[in-house]
């Protein structure tokens, strides 16, 4: 109800920097184009053997404009671009210091996920990502204090076309906190 | 050649599979996603995990490729939802499942679950899924029954 994490650990100061920042749009930029290379690796990777997802004859005849993503593909890429150079990754690998605050020295595993998925993603696509940190929440669970934090990322074309809603969870905690 | 009528409790084909160290590598380069856990064994298991931990949106992935070849392009994904329960290390082999909860105009809601070897779920979701209609503007795909709100 009224949990908060224990005064002096990480995972508390990670709570009072970020909670006051639930409800605001923590960014909105361009993320390039979308590949028709990124689509057929990323269906590869997960053994997807569509050729919606390789050939763009076979995407056109199944109704798609170009080569199509897995439904997924979009929230799954963890950075878009040349990404993060290694000295500014935490200890864990993950990029701190970007617009979605994962707090330094804290653990961070995916907790769950609501994705609508408007329109399907195409190669060629310019995609742009807004994303809004909707709720920072600290629970007490049997794995010791954690916050969950869950952004919604809004993925549309240059030209405003939604292509899908992503409601994503994370949780994080104090490495002293694990069981 | 895939049934295109389903009734309520109809479950798809089940989707085995392992997830080996080597796909986890190559899921977390395509996803440019450089956390440790997933490629680190040694740094995983100092995190307090039993190997390296299967990605959430690699367990997503599977769980629709699931409902998507088992369905056929008839159908397309809509929404989604999935909550992880427990993680999934590599190597093992899990199973994925769907099964049909509901029946709407032209969409329907499936059951999602993935089975861990022990029998516990490590991941259960909800998926809905709609008829493939074609624009007939311009010939591409358009879709029918998107929910007009967040999941």
């Amino acid at each position: 109800m009224s949990f908060t994490p224990e005064a002096g650990t990480p995972l508390a100061a990670y709570y009072a920097e970020t909670q006051p920042r639930a409800g605001t749009v923590l960014s909105r930029r361009s993320l390039g184009t979308l590949d028709a290379v990124t689509i057929g690796r990323y269906a590869m990777t997960i053994g997807a053997a569509d050729p919606i997802h390789y050939d763009a004859a076979a995407a056109r005849s199944a109704g798609y404009a170009d080569v199509v993503a897995p439904p997924n593909l979009l929230a799954a890429i963890v950075e878009w671009g040349v990404g993060t150079p290694e000295t500014a990754l935490g200890a864990d690998g993950t990029p701190h210091g970007g617009e979605v605050p994962l707090g330094e020295g804290l653990r961070v595993m995916g907790a769950g996920e609501e994705m609508e998925l408007v329109n399907p993603a195409v190669a060629g696509t310019e995609i742009v990502l807004e994303t809004t940190l909707e709720a920072v929440t600290p629970k007490q669970t049997r794995a010791g204090a954690c916050v969950f934090v869950t952004t919604l990322n809004t993925f549309v074309t240059a030209e405003g076309a939604v292509l899908n809603r992503n409601r994503r969870t994370v949780v994080l905690r104090d490495p002293l906190e694990e069981s | 050649m895939k049934s295109t009528t389903f009734e309520v409790g109809d479950v798809l084909p089940r989707l085995r599979h392992t997830a080996t160290p080597l796909q986890l590598f190559r899921y977390s380069a395509v996803t440019w996603n450089p956390h440790r856990i997933h490629f680190d064994e040694r740094y995983a298991r100092d995190e307090g995990h039993a190997g390296v931990a299967r990605h959430s949106h690699l367990r997503a992935a599977l769980a629709l490729r699931c409902v998507t070849e088992g369905l056929g392009p008839e159908w397309h994904v809509a929404d989604v939802a999935y909550r992880l329960r427990r993680p999934v290390y590599a190597p093992v082999e899990v199973a994925y499942t769907a099964r049909v909860t509901a029946l709407e105009d032209d969409g329907m809601t499936l059951e999602l679950i993935e089975e861990q070897p022990s029998g516990e779920v490590g991941f259960e979701g909800t998926v809905r899924v709609s008829r493939t209609v074609r624009d007939d503007t311009d010939g591409t795909r358009a879709s029918t029954a998107l929910v007009a709100g967040p999941v």
